[in-house]
């Protein structure tokens, strides 16, 4: 060890030989640590909520009384918000100031964005949640306890400025999602969800740091604006080491968004994760992932743009392609919504590719709609599965335009929101992110993308137009389902075998007496051919069921949240302020 | 020379107090009469083939689990303990956060009996209905031959969602047999 | 007598590489929860040595967080375990199949 002083903190320094202290903290012998304590009100915010809901947990008599964890979970959702609003308005447009905790953290416009979407997520998650939970006999402060420090961890991951910061945010989240996944104790599908979800996370999460653990080999620091210091002084001859790291940081971050090809754990996680949960946490952890991985990139990695804007490329495209199309074979409505989520963080991506300040801009709005969306989604499906999450497949949605005008309604926005319909903030998210690469003269992507929103297009319009098949089908004798598969078109000729038997390879007694009356109730429409197109023969059963005969009981919370997604899902596609806040963030770099 | 003393020290009062502890349970503990016949398997003297696995009562990881937690939080207090000088009052008042927040995960841990030493009754009766093996012991409850199937500890798989009404039918137990994580909470 | 460092590095790797390979082909579910130890050790070896060779105590400090954030994770998944465990008879990594994939 020869003889190397060392930034303790701002101003700071210590010669790690003789001990000797020098810099502003000579003064009265302790060190001083600038700390802006403004920067860290989100974090006292949701750090304090959830520690405040498990105090109360301790000390009050079990089950105080219905709502007050989920309450309390809204109104540190609710603080953050506000918080986050009042931070933008504060930093009135000045962009880099790295500031608190030893630079550990930034304190900038795209923290306090992201700050307000967390606590959106918060705010409705712990709303779904409550209703779901009763349900399911699981209500409890834990799940609250857990979402809350989740979002602290998102709100960590956006605002780090090292590679440190950003493990320990990640990690927070992380591990509160593996919980969370693995939460509904009854079911056996949650547990294994957990499960998967915490091995190949935990995996990733090695990955990153081991690839932080390479660049600060390379670079000798583990912040970002050491790195790019580092990066802009020094031309690097053998940056194997460095471009390992950036690799292996990319894989980590890509498998927390879900990127093909690290999406794999993302379908068992759905289809397994109490639904709520699911919603909250396609939200939360694509957005912290994508902020992380935005900062990475753009803030300590400019100088290697040339290499990582291809991999970028190669995981928007697969995204997309992959997510669409393997979304449409799915039968189990989760399982469809996770592929869903898989195409959706592609798009995100494509805006990551362009990497301008306008691309980054287009991936903040578009997460921003997305986070409305996809929880609106999910506590529909949610209310709709019925106790136990019994009914997951397509066919849990059938005729809900005559069941449940109102929450059809609702879907069906929300629907062609994802699918990027005009006139929905879905559209407009689109639009901008593929305007960001045109801008760029990246017509290949541009056109990838488009063509993937028309393949997603058609299974989000499944979704639709099960809706409006009508609830029940008169019954009637096998040999209905021939003029099914006859009028099945394509779809229908792939299958194989075809459905001659009735309800095919299926052992309940009653799938042929409703697979066939619904395929003659149909026949003359050719519209259950299209639903069903480019399913497998089982599958079509199952999308056609008759849906379960239990009223839909909505909780005034989720209804509350389901209208407000609707509601900005629409506002945000028809009208600007949502896209002009997002345009006006002010970046921390010079790009 | 003079520098090892305090190790040799550390050494024999370490191995002193190891013996000592034998000795003392040895010699103050209940008598017993096991010898090998006595604490194998079987009674009966059949010797078994191979050694069988040892169970652990499920207590134990949860015990385990907690202790790793608290141990591991300790690795922050060195770093603190090398700079206590430098850091004065700011350092202390962060410590005390930090060891106030978990003191309130210790205080959460007290509250759902995570720490009931002794017979497991009390969490056993709050974990819910569908337990197929106690807190106490990992013997599989199995039901007789004859049982209705209503009496059957419940299993949610996903299988049995995409039958019509299995999933509702699966679940009932559940309910009657437990309102929540903190059902039968007097 | 001093080692160099890049041999570290290399071990490192080689950790690294063994728990992560450890971890897609074991199925005892333990076994895994040990290969992720190992990545993560094999991360802090790492640490240490960059920090030792670039004479900066960052990586050091990297460290802690780690360790702390390894026992976090092994925890939560033996929690998970054990709440398994409890609805089923076996812990391999093939017994948790009723989702495909």
């Amino acid at each position: 060890m020869s003889g190397g002083t060392y930034l303790v903190a701002a101003g700071c320094t210590i010669n790690d030989i003789t001990g000797k202290i020098s810099g502003l903290c000579t003064a009265k012998g302790s060190i001083h640590i600038s700390i802006n304590y403004p920067a860290l009100v989100p974090f006292f915010v949701l750090g304090g909520g959830a520690l405040v809901v498990l105090l109360l947990s301790a000390v009050l008599p079990k089950r105080p009384y219905r709502g007050l964890w989920a309450g309390l979970t809204v109104a540190a959702g609710v603080g953050t918000v506000v918080d986050g609003l009042v931070q933008w308005q504060q930093l009135n447009g000045s962009s880099v100031t790295p500031v608190t905790l030893g630079d550990q953290l930034f304190y900038d416009h795209m923290g306090a964005f992201f700050a307000v979407l967390f606590g959106v997520a918060t705010v409705a998650g712990a709303a779904i949640s409550d209703g779901y939970l009763e349900r399911e006999g699981l209500d409890g402060p834990e799940p609250y306890v857990l979402m809350l420090s989740c979002s602290l961890g998102a709100v960590l991951m956006a605002d780090a400025a090292g590679f440190v910061t950003l493990f320990l945010g990640l990690e927070i989240l992380s591990i509160s999602l593996y919980a969370m996944s693995a939460y509904h104790r009854w079911r056996a599908a949650s547990g294994e969800a957990g499960l998967k979800y915490l091995i190949l996370g935990s995996l990733a999460s090695a990955i990153f740091i081991y690839g932080a653990a390479l660049i600060y080999g390379a670079t000798g620091s583990l912040q970002y604006l050491g790195v790019v210091s580092f990066l802009a002084d020094n031309a690097l001859f053998q940056n194997g080491v460095l471009l390992g790291g950036m690799v292996l940081v990319i894989v980590g971050l890509g498998f927390k968004v879900a990127a093909v090809p690290f999406h794999f754990w993302s379908p068992d996680v759905y289809q397994g994760a109490p639904t709520p949960f699911v919603g909250y946490m396609a939200a939360v952890a694509k957005a912290a992932g994508f902020a992380g991985l935005l900062r990475v990139l753009m803030l300590a990695l400019p100088t290697l743009e040339s290499t990582w804007r291809p991999i970028i490329w190669v995981l928007a495209t697969l995204s997309v392609v992959f997510g669409s199309i393997l979304a449409l074979v799915q039968v189990d409505l989760k399982r469809m919504l996770a592929y869903s989520s898989i195409s959706q963080a592609g798009y995100v991506l494509i805006g990551l590719q362009a990497g301008t300040a306008q691309g980054v801009r287009a991936v903040a709005f578009y997460l921003f709609t997305y986070t409305f969306m996809v929880i609106g989604t999910f506590a529909i499906v949610g209310v709709l599965q019925g106790r136990g999450e019994a009914r997951n497949d397509l066919s849990a949605v059938r005729g809900l335009a005559s069941r449940s005008p109102w929450l059809a309604g609702a879907m069906l926005v929300l629907m062609l929101g994802q699918a990027g319909i005009p006139l929905t903030s879905g559209f407009l998210g689109k639009w901008v992110v593929i305007e960001a690469v045109l801008g760029q003269g990246q017509y290949e992507l541009a056109l990838i993308g488009m063509l993937g929103a028309a393949v997603a297009a058609f299974f989000y319009l499944r979704v639709a137009l099960i809706m409006f098949l009508a609830p029940e089908s008169p019954g009637a004798p096998a040999g209905g389902a021939v003029t099914l598969s006859a009028t099945g078109g394509p779809g229908a000729a792939t299958a194989g075998g075809g459905p001659s038997d009735g309800g095919p390879e299926s052992s309940e007694p009653g799938d042929s007496g409703w697979a066939a009356g619904a395929g003659r109730a149909y026949s003359g429409s050719d519209l259950q051919a299209i639903v069903t197109a480019g399913l497998s023969a089982r599958d079509r059963a199952l999308a056609l069921r008759p849906p379960p005969h239990t009223r839909v009981r909505v909780p005034a919370a989720t209804a509350a949240v389901i209208a407000v997604c609707v509601v900005f899902t629409v506002f945000a596609g028809v009208s600007t302020p949502v896209l002009s806040w997002a345009h006006a963030i002010a970046l921390p770099w010079s790009a | 020379m003079d520098q090892f003393l305090p190790i040799l020290l550390m050494v024999v009062l370490a191995s002193a107090f190891a013996i000592g502890s034998f000795i003392a349970s040895k010699m103050l503990g209940p008598r017993s009469h096991l010898h090998a016949a006595k604490v194998g398997p079987y009674e009966s003297g059949i010797a078994p083939r191979r050694e069988l696995a040892a169970r652990f009562p499920v207590r134990f990881y949860l015990v385990a689990m907690i202790f790793v937690i608290f141990d591991i939080e300790v690795v922050f207090l060195y770093p603190f303990a090398v700079m206590f000088r430098q850091l004065s009052t700011f350092g202390l008042v962060e410590m005390a956060s930090f060891a106030a927040v978990v003191f309130i995960a210790f205080a959460y841990l007290v509250s759902e009996g995570a720490l009931d030493w002794g017979p497991g009754k009390r969490l056993g009766s709050r974990a819910g209905a569908p337990v197929t093996r106690s807190l106490n012991a990992t013997v599989r409850r199995v039901a007789r031959p004859g049982t209705p199937p209503s009496a059957r500890p419940p299993v949610l798989v996903e299988g049995a969602s995409t039958g019509s009404g299995a999933g509702a039918r699966g679940l009932d137990p559940v309910r009657a047999g437990a309102s929540g994580p903190h059902g039968e909470e007097g | 007598m001093s080692v160099p460092g890049p041999w570290y590095l290399g071990l490192a790797a080689f950790l690294f590489g063994i728990g992560a390979t450890g971890l897609l082909v074991r199925r005892n579910i333990l076994v895994m929860y040990m290969c992720i130890e190992l990545m993560l050790n094999a991360v802090n070896l790492t640490f240490v040595t960059f920090s030792r060779m670039l004479n900066d105590l960052g990586g050091q400090d990297a460290v802690f967080f780690v360790l702390v954030v390894a026992a976090a994770e092994v925890v939560v998944g033996l929690g998970i375990i054990v709440a398994i465990y409890r609805r089923r008879a076996g812990a391999t990594a093939d017994d948790v199949n009723s989702l495909k994939g």
